[in-house]
């Protein structure tokens, strides 16, 4: 080594050298740890995962792959499954919720972090944090009893107003309002604004005291603020925040079984009385299921799950895009 | 010491200062403003932090404030732009009147003595989410103002920041992407954009290397002549380069609030003070 001179040293291309990786005992064991707690939860999901399709191909097989999902029937006794129409009845009830719950947790996130005084912070951190984790039964219930009759108001309201907008149609023009999938949607947004907020006030409040500084003594209103620092920053933690609430209102099943008309077929009259989603048919039907029409709920479980795998993916492939951009 | 320039850092802004004042903004000088600041004093929750500070800030001129760490300059500074107010158990007392009319009171609103009174911090804080360009004019769209030429202002701002030439080829890479002391010339250019009659600037170069410093010294020179400069600095070499008038702020012993023990022309502080407290401090003899 000592004969090659610095010239042919500089010659010489360098190429990445190897770097010795020593892991003490500790390292070692712990990571043994981590991995095999990692292994069991990978075989626990991909356990279910599997054991869901052996079940669901019965039902999938007498009822024909493509039609359980292009057709809306229930019919057990003939063995004939197609869930369509509740798979489109999930999407609506969800994007109602989403629509109702983002503006408010989103305004409720700042107004706790921005606007409020430190004394009714501290309340309403507390509050929305205990609703977050209130069962969703109870929900259920309250929006039942309580909400049904006023929402029938706001919905009789925006038919009356909006009905240049096709969402806000009725099919004739005295059909019943209750039990309506804009009333499940709005319980169900009531449901995941705790969380929605709660995700996104911690992110939001994360924001560096100094970016808040620059644009305030820019002469910038707290508006101002808002518009041009906090939600840039927070914008792929509100969109996981969001994501978690469509994800709950996805899979939500009590408040919806509890409130909905039920019915197989889509309801595009979103307003009126008559709807579903996959969680609920599977709260309703398997009570009383037998052999098949079992294998056909575990069919519907599946196209949920498949369906929620989706969203979340094309949603995370959504922001990977706007932070690249950004 | 005296205002010895190298030729490299001197060059490309004294070409710009040509462009400055003879073309690009002929019609947007501002007649400049006067702060003045009687008896304040300034309380963290019970804590007085400052105490009766009284001082004249003449327009057109840069006026540095020194003083060891913790004797209330930030304090001070962000009290003439209503930032103090911003800490949830701050108060303050006495009044700042800008051009005769006091900025704490009804006839101004705090976004309104913000954009008139712009501010530079001590650590570089540029929008990260944005690019350069879109970062001088955030303060535009933070105000809801509009400016029909957003190309023009961004590179006559970005010039008298002394900034335009290393960053013309690059407006729409991220803030972030800048080294320190161009971000840091970055968010002069930023509160330039807003034309403010009056700049503050916490400790500027404090995280800059001795060009960068040089480069930021000169810019601030040259602003002085359409915008009145308040300065915080820890560096005498720079108080005495910079500035043209200097306030000495001391806490006599721990736990009273800072006050002001001396005021004056730069040369003078420096020179010949009357106080020798000062004379202690600019001479480095302090405790
Ligand atoms: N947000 C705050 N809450 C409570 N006390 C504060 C706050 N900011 C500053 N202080 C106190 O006010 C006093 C003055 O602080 P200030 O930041 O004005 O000092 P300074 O002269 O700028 O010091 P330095 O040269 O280190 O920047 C200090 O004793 C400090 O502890
Ligand atoms: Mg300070």
């Amino acid at each position: 080594m000592a004969l090659t001179s610095p010239e042919l040293q500089a010659l010489e291309e360098q190429v990445p050298r190897d770097i010795a990786r020593t892991v003490t005992r500790g390292d070692r064991i712990f990571r043994t740890l981590c991995a095999s707690a990692a292994a069991v939860s990978l075989f626990i999901i991909g356990g279910t995962a599997l054991f869901l399709a052996i079940k669901a191909v019965p039902a999938l097989q007498k009822a024909g792959l493509l039609s359980f999902f292009t057709t809306s029937v229930w019919n057990p006794t003939v063995g004939d499954f197609g869930v369509l129409g509740l798979l489109i009845g999930t999407i609506i009830i969800a994007t109602v919720s989403l629509i109702v719950a983002v503006p408010l947790a989103i305004g409720l996130a700042l107004f706790i972090n921005e606007y409020s005084p430190a004394r009714i912070r501290r309340i309403l951190t507390s509050s929305v944090d205990l609703l977050a984790a209130m069962p969703s039964i109870i929900f259920g219930m309250w929006g039942f009893f309580a909400l049904q009759a006023p929402l029938v108001g706001v919905a009789s309201w925006l038919n009356l107003h909006l009905s240049a907008i096709p969402f806000f149609r009725l099919s004739e023009p005295d059909a019943p309002l209750l039990r309506s999938s804009f009333i499940v949607g709005t319980v169900v947004a009531l449901m995941i604004v705790p969380i929605i907020t709660s995700v996104s006030r911690d992110v939001m409040a994360q924001c560096p005291r100094s970016q808040c500084e620059a644009a305030l003594a820019l002469g910038g209103s707290r508006w101002g603020m808002i518009k041009e620092v906090l939600l840039p920053f927070g914008k792929a933690g509100i969109t996981g925040a969001i994501l978690l609430g469509f994800g709950r209102a996805l899979g939500e099943t009590i408040a919806v079984a509890l409130i909905i008309a039920f019915t197989i077929e889509a309801n595009p009259y979103v307003l009126e009385q008559g709807g579903g989603s996959i969680a609920s048919l599977i709260a309703i039907k398997f009570p009383e299921a037998q052999d098949l029409e079992i294998s056909a709920l575990i069919a519907a479980g599946l196209a949920l799950f498949g369906m929620t795998l989706l969203v979340n993916l094309g949603a995370r492939a959504i922001v990977r895009r706007t932070q690249i951009a950004a | 010491m005296t205002t010895v320039q190298s030729p490299q850092t001197a060059e490309t802004p004294a070409a710009n200062r040509q462009l400055v004042s003879s073309e690009i903004l002929p019609e947007e000088l501002h007649p400049s403003s006067r702060i003045d600041a009687t008896d304040v004093t300034c309380w963290f929750g019970k804590r007085k932090v400052l105490e009766r500070c009284t001082l004249s800030m003449e327009p057109g001129e840069v006026t540095a404030l020194i003083g060891p760490s913790g004797c209330g300059k930030s304090t001070f500074l962000r009290s003439l732009n209503r930032m103090h107010e911003l800490v949830p158990v701050a108060a303050i007392a006495g009044t700042i009147e800008l051009d005769g009319v006091d900025i704490y009171s009804e006839e101004m609103s705090p976004t309104e003595v913000r954009s008139r009174i712009g501010m530079v911090f001590q650590k570089p804080n540029p929008f990260p989410a944005m690019s350069i360009a879109d970062n001088v004019l955030a303060g535009l769209s933070l105000s809801g103002m509009s400016n029909e030429d957003p190309k023009a202002l961004v590179e006559q701002c970005l010039r008298r920041a002394g900034l335009w030439a290393e960053v013309s080829d690059r407006l729409n890479e991220g803030g972030m992407s800048l080294s320190g002391g161009q971000q840091q010339r970055l968010c002069i250019a930023r509160a330039l954009a807003v034309h403010p009659d009056v700049l503050l600037m916490d400790e500027p170069c404090s995280a800059l290397d001795p060009i960068s410093t040089r480069v930021i010294e000169q810019t601030i020179r040259e602003l002085c002549e359409e915008i009145t400069i308040v300065i915080v600095t820890h560096n005498m070499q720079q108080a005495q380069r910079v500035s043209d008038k200097c306030a000495f702020f001391l806490v006599e012993s721990i736990g009273d609030p800072g006050r002001i023990v001396e005021a004056g022309p730069t040369a003078q502080v420096f020179e010949n003070p009357s106080d020798p407290r000062t004379y202690d401090y600019v001479t480095g003899q302090f405790g």
